[in-house]
């Protein structure tokens, strides 16, 4: 019997370290820092080139476009902390810069030097819906 | 009435808590009266949700206003079928339905077994009462359907989110809750079971079937969640591994696990434990599931927004359903100990247990990654996000897991498979998959993933089609018929086994859909009015946009032209709709061209500006192979169905049978299904008919303005569904035939845009006729179409051969085969299983 069990045990624990071990490596490379403005840019140096998830509000009448291009920069602000973002690529009906429905978004991308790059379909503008309030219903 | 609904409501609940206790004492005491007194009281709780939820739904369809609920999710332009499925629209709403759908279902399950399984009935009553009792407090004590307005009542509701008046968005929740709630009824048998200590496999006979029903509809639900993505939301992908989407997933798989487990526990008496704790595993999933979305613990696309109160109340009720179910499993261990143990690794049975450990695994990992970041902020104080990469790495080899599963576990034997046994079943399944694979790697397919995938299907595909062969020619000889005929018969006498393999293939159906979204490809475009972008084979033209507005919404409509090869094949036109009371919401009206090989999928994104100068935004995606999900479900669905098929209808239509009958049968289904792909083939590749050598002189457009207008008048002929002159070309349709010719006419008078139109009015009075381009609501029935088609042929095959066979005097079921030859079959059957 007990050498039965110890074979279990070496199985068992083969197994769980193989799984313990991959999960880690796996999730060293999928995750993303999921942060506020403020709490970025209170240290930026630490932040640049890690894969962030980057979450704050348009600054009102902030976003630029490029003429007959995809190429945007804009602003986003939370507790008064703004920084730079720029963009290419089609952005959600609802990232809005005026005055009154002014989007809260979240941002996949890199913080650089000059500024937040955005990843390519980076952009989630949460739904201003009424009927959901708080909720992170993010506008795909 | 939201008093009458609120009272309903309490009584409800009072009556819940009548049938579990007395159902509990009376089974303790040995009571008949009081065991019938429960289930009576069971009977009326059904009652008295339907009754509330006529209550709630007579609201909406008068639009009571002063019920806070009803005012929030629906307004008085909404569409009839919308009012009544702002039903479940919400979370109030979404708890009743909850409740009246278990209601529904435990009665049945009741009514259905109550002579059968005389003794567990107490036991499940008193289960699914608690688990009601539950629902209606949180109804009662938190979040009343029936709530109203302490104030002045507006005047007219705020509307269903826009997202949410979808076709598909409407059955959606109904599917998925009819899977949800149904898990329920396995779960309160096996506690049942355990209480009683009635553990032997009776109380497996009285849930597999539920069991199978229910996972058909979760099943469905999550299929038509994809659809609803893929077609709504605009992204161009169909799974993005939200929270609220693995929570559908999770009672999945191990639902799915236990299908399979329970063959095992049936065949060879293990897995007892197993098999309880995955039918525990399956019901705690179901409330895990509905607490992860409705509570704000995780952050989702569709999640209805933080509730402590909820969570506490949830976080309770799951802590009690663990300590209380697997008390019960620990205190019956002795009961639930295997009568035998595993023979060889080379079993069926052992490919069962690592089909099972697969999904298991695939579940929790499914549930770590879903709550890693509220995990990672709990114990980091960072919150960090995994996104859908990081699940496709886990998933897709535990994908490939599955799929070699399921193409080995059906060679092997029961027990011990020797190895000239191994030699001869394998032989073609692996031939097939080394030649398919052969065949990819010439052709220059990658390796990882997609080429592994479709090497696997050919593989399960070899192995399944095998099994169909070897069945049917041993009944072939036996039987003395033809082998159609032999095959029916052969799944008739196994119709689990031989419905599960439908199910298989169904599932590589699937998993062709997902390798093909290795070829995805997708481009974002700024197009100018006549501008070009290409595509893969495509090229799309950008013939400007168009604003209308149907009282309801605002409709922003981009006008272009697709070309394959430099000719015109088809017009799309992906469109915005700002619905009156979310403006700030629009929605996307995806366009999408369907054909076997892959969807031509584009999303128009719209800013006020791009009106003045005509210029569209676009997404543009190129799906391989995605239709093939959707096919993969209707099959699994047909493979469900039969397995899932009462034995009297099938037994007794095959039995007596005449053999051509059979032939007949299967030709007249097949007859059904092509007729239907047809249909589909026809809608998929909708565009000019075939480039006869008689053009009539008002078949094709001859310059850009005659094909503008003929986009633009319907045709009148009834037959077509409203498609346009220009794509009604359907043999002999005389009617658009006619009025292209009237088109053709006019513009050779020189009449401008508007005075053609003005002619067709007043020719054929009234707007109707006016091409509000595609009607998506209809297409998208159209899509369902040949599955109704396929269904409802099937029904009808089925209920024909019944009643074609019917005996006139009772129930004499003497075999017409004589019983020697019957031995000798399931001798020969046996030897194959």
């Amino acid at each position: 019997m007990t050498h039965r069990y110890i074979k279990i045990g070496a199985t068992a624990s083969v197994l769980v370290l193989a799984f313990v071990g991959l999960l880690w490596t796996t999730l060293a490379e999928g995750t993303e820092y999921y942060k506020h403005v403020d709490e970025v840019m209170s240290s930026p140096r630490d932040w640049q080139g890690k894969r962030l998830q980057l979450h704050g509000f348009v600054v009102t009448n902030s976003i630029l476009r490029k003429r007959d291009s995809l190429d945007y920069k804009f602003k986003v602000q939370n507790k008064g902390t703004v920084v730079d973002a720029t963009y290419n690529g089609v952005v959600p009906d609802t990232f809005k810069d005026t005055p009154g429905t002014e989007s809260e978004v979240v941002l996949k991308g890199q913080l650089t030097p000059d500024g937040f790059k955005v990843d390519r379909d980076g952009v989630m503008a949460k739904c201003p819906s009424k009927y959901q309030p708080k909720s992170a219903a993010t506008g795909l | 009435m939201p008093s009458l609904g609120s009272f309903l409501l309490l009584s409800a609940f009072v009556t819940c808590s009548y049938a579990a206790v007395v159902s509990v004492v009376g089974a303790r005491r040995r009571s008949r009266p009081l065991i019938e007194s429960g289930i009576g009281a069971f009977y009326l709780i059904c009652a008295l949700m339907i009754a509330a939820t006529a209550v709630l739904i007579n609201a909406f369809l008068t639009g009571d206003y002063s019920i806070k609920y009803v005012a929030h999710y629906s307004d008085s332009v909404q569409p009839l079928f919308y009012k009544i499925t702002s039903y479940w629209g919400g979370l109030d709403g979404s708890i009743m339905f909850w409740v009246f759908l278990l209601s529904i279902f435990g009665s049945l399950a009741v009514y259905v077994n109550r002579e059968r399984h005389r003794e567990l009935i107490p036991y499940v009553i008193a289960t699914i009462s608690t688990v009601q009792m539950f629902f209606l407090y949180l109804m009662v004590a938190h979040k009343n359907p029936f709530t109203t307005f302490l104030t002045a009542a507006p005047a007219d509701g705020e509307g269903l989110n826009p997202l949410l008046q979808n076709f598909y968005m409407a059955i959606h929740p109904p599917s998925l809750y009819t899977g949800f709630v149904g898990m329920t009824i396995p779960f309160a048998f096996g506690v049942a079971a355990l209480i009683t200590g009635h553990l032997d496999d009776s109380w497996l006979r009285a849930v597999r079937r539920w069991t199978m029903f229910s996972w058909l509809f979760l099943s469905f639900g999550l299929t038509l969640g994809m659809i609803w993505a893929y077609e709504e939301l605009g992204w161009g992908g169909y799974w993005a591994w939200d929270p609220v989407e693995n929570a559908g997933l999770l009672p999945w798989f191990t639902a799915t696990a236990f299908l399979h487990s329970v063959m095992v526990q049936e065949r060879r008496s293990m897995l007892r434990v197993w098999n309880v704790t995955l039918v525990i595993m399956t019901f705690f999933l179901t409330i895990f599931g509905t607490f992860m979305t409705r509570s704000g613990v995780v952050q989702s696309v569709h999640a209805f927004g933080d509730d402590p109160i909820l969570a506490k109340l949830f976080t309770g009720f799951m802590v009690a359903i663990l300590a209380f179910s697997f008390g019960l499993v620990i205190y019956r261990l002795p009961l639930l100990k295997a009568r035998n143990e595993l023979d060889s690794w080379m079993s069926r049975e052992a490919a069962f247990m690592v089909n099972n450990w697969v999904l298991l695994f695939a579940a929790l990992f499914v549930l770590f990654a879903t709550m890693f970041p509220t995990l990672s902020e709990a114990i980091t104080g960072h919150r960090l996000t995994v996104a859908a990469p990081f699940f496709n790495k886990w998933m897709v080899p535990i994908g490939f897991v599955l799929l070699f599963l399921t193409g080995v576990g059906p060679l092997l034997a029961w027990r011990k498979s020797t190895l000239s046994n191994l030699r001869d079943s394998f032989l073609f399944p692996v031939g097939l998959a080394l030649v398919t694979a052969a065949g990819l790697a010439a052709l220059g397919v990658r390796v990882w993933s997609s080429g592994l995938c479709f090497a696997m299907s050919a593989m399960v595909v070899g192995t399944i089609g095998q099994e169909f062969w070897r069945g049917g020619n041993i009944r072939r000889k036996n039987t003395g018929t033809d082998i159609f005929t032999a095959i029916i018969g052969l799944v008739g006498r196994n119709k689990r086994r031989y419905g599960g393999y439908i199910v298989h293939l169904g599932i590589v159906s699937i998993f062709l859909g997902f390798a093909g979204n290795g070829f995805k490809r997708d481009e974002q475009v700024l197009l100018k009015p006549g501008e070009q972008a290409t595509i893969g084979r495509y090229s799309i033209r950008n013939d400007g946009l168009k604003v209308s507005d149907d009282g309801q919404k605002q409709m922003t409509m981009a006008y272009l032209s697709i070309f394959e090869n430099g000719k015109q094949i088809d017009t799309m036109y992906p469109a915005k709709w700002a619905f009156r009371k979310h403006e700030q919401e629009p929605t996307t009206e995806v366009a999408i061209r369907r054909t076997f090989a892959e969807d031509l999928y584009i999303v128009l994104a719209f800013q006020p500006s791009d009106l003045a100068t005509q210029t569209a935004t676009l997404t543009i995606v190129l799906n391989p192979l995605v239709n093939w999900i959707w096919l993969g479900f209707g099959i699994m669905a047909l493979g469900t169905g039969i397995a899932l098929l009462p034995e009297r209808a099938y037994s007794f239509a095959l039995a007596s049978l005449p053999a051509e009958a059979a032939t007949t049968t299967v030709a007249l289904l097949f007859a059904v299904l092509v007729s239907g792909g047809t249909v589909l083939s026809a809608q998929a590749g909708m565009g000019p008919g075939p480039a006869g050598q008689n053009i009539q002189s008002s078949y094709y457009a001859r310059n850009d303005f005659e094909r503008k207008m003929q986009h633009e008048i319907v045709c009148t002929c009834g037959a077509c569904g409203h498609a346009t002159i220009a794509e009604c070309r359907k043999d002999p349709c005389a009617t658009s035939h006619e009025m292209r010719a009237q088109l053709a006419a006019l513009i050779d008078q020189g009449k401008t845009h508007d005075e053609i139109i003005q002619a067709f009015i007043t020719k054929y009075g009234g707007e109707e006729m006016l091409g509000a381009p595609i009607d998506k609501g209809f297409s998208r029935l159209a899509w369902l179409f040949p599955y109704l088609m396929g269904a409802t042929g099937a029904v009808a095959v089925g209920f024909a051969a019944v009643r074609w066979t019917r005996k006139p005097e009772g129930p004499a079921t003497a075999a017409p085969l004589d019983p020697a030859l019957e031995e000798r079959i399931d001798d020969e059957l046996r030897d194959l299983d």
